[in-house]
């Protein structure tokens, strides 16, 4: 792995050779041990890695990229050949945008961990073998992934800006299924010490246990409480509609509806740059340094994203990035939750949402690895998977209580959610 | 390339290997992204890499690289036997193994009469700006957007069972979409021809800027018609919408590998058990599934998949039952069978390659003069679905919820209003055994996926669909919540 300087070295070696007047160009590297396993075997298992440079320049408003993996000399001039070529025979783009001058960047918590760096595909099969493991005890099958990997985003321009990234990351997660029901759990964090795979094996096996045979239950308006898994998988569609010049135009749900109480009064929607638990990166779009944004405060839309053009139409700052996202929770545990629903259905998981209703953002998917029936503040029976047609906006709208919240995935902390009215349109024998 | 590939061979061998391969991908990519009256990104990308793959002790090592050099290849071909050996640490209770396969040294080159590389970049931005702009000069279109993009794929396999590949594969792949926005609604409309192996000649066959003008003002119409109607009707389905209905309630649910359980984690199973096939009545006896990766054209037909394994033609579904499923000559051998389908295939050189939907399609109806027409009027109370929209099915491939790109209402045997927002949701063995015509060869048309998503880290992969127009009797219609 090259090290801050030698990147900086060869960006900058790249830009002088460059004649078009503006340039800006970036340095991904990536390295990964990949291993999958399914039906209590490892199935696959990767290791690899690879650099890449990408050029984009400009002539005015023509601009043209080009991007490469091969890193020696001669391809390097190609690269910027070809960059080269192709911008001045492009047409005038009347939405370009300029490289930045250079920037402060915040300090952000660590994201890097040597520790990462060091596992072998030897320590990652020996974790795989306690989840296949415990599998085994309640006669089930695992699968599954756990990833580990570390890389460097660096970008420089024409104007000086230079911004970098060093970052590591492990992505376990594992499905345990019986023959009729499963359960799932996953682990993330930029060290290894942010993730427990016992914690994972718990979860993932007690659900499993407790989903075997599900009920019958028709479809139907529930109170439902998604467990965080649930919420962020749902939160996904949300995210992506955030767009200020969309809304402007009238495209989106929030056409119209910035300083609008959409939501709950328990909801406020934030990118936070500072946490440990899920630091940002130092730098977004064309290497604007990121700041805490807030999206929607006690159920009030706030702000949309504006990407630089949009925010210079706007007379507004442009915003780096939306990720991590994190949204706002209570001091309650799920099984709080969960005790204070009368009748209800805990989602653990969902999958494979799609829009219906891209403007109203009105979405359908499944349950999935563990959906429960509650009542009177206890579980009382898996029941079988559904089908729901329901927009996100209406489930923060009628929410009724929130746990804590937490990292799942890479990318969001957020809480468990109890909210009212949910709909439910058809169900499957698939468990 | 033949002495890289023997190095790693060699030192697979001599650790123990039963099977190995090195597969080098040097891809060649081109994109042009307009949004509106903005070319947002047009640039070239090349990509060369490699990846060496070991079947150690029955249990599998797998290493990338991108540095082309003797000790570089000699390293990753290490670091694939010591993943393997890792692997052989959680082992699976039949060692894996490879059905066998013959030993092919090849060269081949797919479909490309226009080099897409060699037509200016100038004349692609010009057609999507062109064809943008068209779609914003229609009253109440706010956004139009759109892509070409397109892909030289070069392959070279060398395998421990003495194979030599050398195969290349164009790809052209456009996009273009109208968002119409009228009052509070909001609707769009797009190209549904998705992507072909060819060249460039493909871009000037679909005629995006001919079109662009017709599809924007659908969108608008969409905005403007009633909201799907709620009940059990009769649906006529055209072949690009029925390219993403197969492709998710029988292209995935017949890949063996979800079968075995191999995709729990992510992608999911299938309802489908091995001893069903042969058995399972998939659907009503019309409907017939062809598997063909030697389809001309098709994104799937790259004449060895990343097992080395001669791509063919078989079917999948005939008169309705199951027949066959898309398995590699890894998962063949797990269920007893001897053949691999020659579904293996990998999204780069840095993934593992795993069982893929080859090309497959829906076969005509029998008699060539049956019309859509008269499909429609066959329908007293129904909807007709144009193009791909809202797709869901669960992780088993059971209920599934699909939408569409342009509706239109039947009633009386005839189209009379245009509707939006339509849904209709079902179970695939019932779906596909309700269907009841389909309208013959001279109304087939194929429509080729680039984004089908599956594996972990995700892989993205091609192939090509087709169908021609169908009916199916008494689906459940617009149980979502509108």
């Amino acid at each position: 792995m090259r090290t801050k300087e030698e990147i900086k070295t060869l960006l900058d070696s790249i830009l002088s050779k460059v004649s078009a007047p503006e340039a800006t160009v970036s340095f991904n590297y990536g390295s990964s041990l990949a291993t999958r396993f399914g039906e209590n075997a490892i199935t696959q298992n990767m290791s690899g890695e690879e650099e890449s440079i990408r050029l984009e320049v400009a002539y005015g408003t023509k601009h043209g990229s080009s991007i490469t993996n091969k890193l020696d000399e001669e391809s390097i001039s190609k690269l910027i050949a070809h960059a080269e070529d192709i911008a001045q025979n492009s047409p005038e783009d009347p939405e370009y945008m300029p490289p930045l001058p250079p920037q402060e960047y915040p300090d952000i918590p660590q994201r890097f961990y040597e520790d990462v760096v060091a596992l072998t595909p030897e320590d990652i099969a020996e974790q795989i073998r306690k989840v296949v493991d415990a599998a085994r005890t309640g006669n089930f099958k695992a699968s599954g992934l756990f990833e580990a990997s570390y890389g460097i985003n660096a970008l420089a321009n024409s104007e000086g800006l230079f911004a970098f990234d060093k970052f590591s990351g492990l992505d376990y997660s594992t499905t345990i299924h019986g023959p009729k029901g499963s359960g799932f759990a996953s682990e993330n964090g930029e060290s290894v010490a942010q993730v427990d795979v016992d914690r994972m094996i718990r979860k993932a096996m007690t659900t499993a246990t407790a989903a075997q045979n599900p009920k019958d239950i028709e479809p139907g308006d529930y109170t439902v409480i998604f467990e965080p898994q649930a919420t962020l998988d749902i939160l996904e569609f949300f995210a992506w509609n955030m767009s200020a010049r969309d809304a402007d135009e009238g495209t989106t749900v929030f056409a119209g509806k910035v300083g609008e109480k959409l939501y709950h009064d328990k909801v406020t929607i934030t990118t936070e740059i500072d946490d440990p638990e899920l630091p940002a990166p130092p730098f977004g779009e064309d290497g604007l340094p990121v700041r805490r944004t807030v999206w929607a405060k006690d159920g009030v839309i706030e702000r949309l994203r504006h990407n630089r053009f949009w925010a210079k139409q706007k007379n507004t700052e442009p915003d780096p990035l939306l990720y991590p996202i994190f949204m706002s929770g209570e001091d309650k545990s799920i099984d709080d939750l969960i005790a204070g629903c009368e009748k209800g259905l805990l989602v653990k998981r969902l999958w494979y949402i799609r829009y219906v209703d891209r403007k109203e953002l009105l979405l359908t998917g499944m349950t999935r690895d563990g959906f429960f029936l509650i009542e009177n503040g206890k579980i009382v029976t898996p029941v079988k998977n559904l089908r729901f047609n329901e927009s996100p906006i209406v489930f923060l709208k009628n929410v009724v209580a929130m746990s804590r919240p937490e990292r799942v995935g890479g990318w969001a902390k957020v809480p468990a959610i109890m909210s009212e009215n949910f709909t439910f349109s058809s169900k499957t024998e698939s468990v | 390339m033949k002495e890289y590939t023997d190095l790693a061979l060699d030192i697979a061998r001599g650790a123990g290997a039963s099977f190995a391969d090195m597969r080098i991908v040097d891809e060649r990519q081109n994109r042009v992204y307009v949004q509106r009256r903005s070319l947002k990104l047009i640039d070239e990308t090349e990509s060369f890499g490699y990846c060496v793959r070991v079947l150690l002790n029955g249990a599998w090592g797998f290493a990338s690289n991108t540095k082309l050099t003797k000790e570089e290849v000699a390293k990753t071909a290490q670091l694939a036997v010591a993943t393997a050996k890792a692997s052989a640490g959680v082992p699976k209770d039949e060692p894996a193994r490879m059905a066998p396969e013959d030993a092919y040294i090849d060269t081949c080159v797919g479909p490309c009469e226009e080099d897409p590389f060699a037509v200016p970049n100038s004349e692609k931005a010009e057609l999507m700006l062109t064809a943008c702009d068209t779609m914003l000069n229609v009253p109440n279109i706010v956004m139009s957007w759109g892509f070409l993009q397109f892909i030289r794929m070069h392959r070279i396999i060398a395998n421990s069972d003495g194979s030599y590949l050398d195969l290349t594969n164009y790809f052209a792949n456009p996009m273009l979409q109208a968002i119409a926005v009228v009052g509070n609604e909001s609707q769009d409309r797009s190209y549904q021809g998705g992507a072909k192996q060819a060249g460039y000649e493909f871009i000037r066959e679909v005629d995006l800027v001919g079109n662009a003008r017709k599809w924007a003002e659908e969108a608008v119409i969409k905005c403007k018609a009633e909201d799907c109607p709620v009940g059990t009707m009769d649906l006529v389905l055209d072949p690009m919408h029925l390219s993403l209905t197969m492709h998710e309630s029988v292209g995935h649910p017949t890949e063996l590998d979800r079968i075995l359980g191999w995709e729990a984690n992510m992608a999911g199973r299938s309802f489908i058990k091995p001893e069903m096939v042969g058995e399972l009545q998939y659907g009503s006896e019309i409907v017939n599934f062809t598997a063909n990766n030697v389809l001309e054209g098709g994104l799937g037909s790259w004449f060895y998949d990343d097992d080395g394994v001669r791509m063919f033609s078989f079917p999948m579904v005939k008169n309705g039952k199951l027949v066959n499923l898309g398995c590699t000559r890894e998962t063949a051998p797990v269920i007893g069978w001897e053949k691999s389908t020659a579904c293996c295939r990998s999204d780069g050189f840095e993934h593992f390659p795993i069982n893929r939907i080859p090309n497959l399609y829906m076969e005509p109806g029998e008699d060539d003069s049956v019309t859509p027409d008269d499909l429609i009027a066959g329908v007293d109370k129904g909807i007709y679905i144009e193009g791909m929209g809202s797709f869901s099915i669960d992780q088993m491939r059971n209920n599934f919820q699909f939408g569409g790109d342009m509706f239109w209402m039947i009633e009386g045997g005839k189209k009379t209003k245009p509707l939006k927002k339509v849904t209709y949701q079902a179970q695939t063995t019932q779906f596909w055994n309700s269907c009841d015509g389909i309208a013959g060869r001279p109304y087939w048309q194929t429509h080729g996926v680039m984004n089908c998503g599956k594996g972990e880290p995700m892989q993205v992969m091609r192939m090509t669909h087709g169908a021609s127009f169908t009916r199916f009797r008494n689906i459940s219609v617009g149980g979502a919540k509108l």
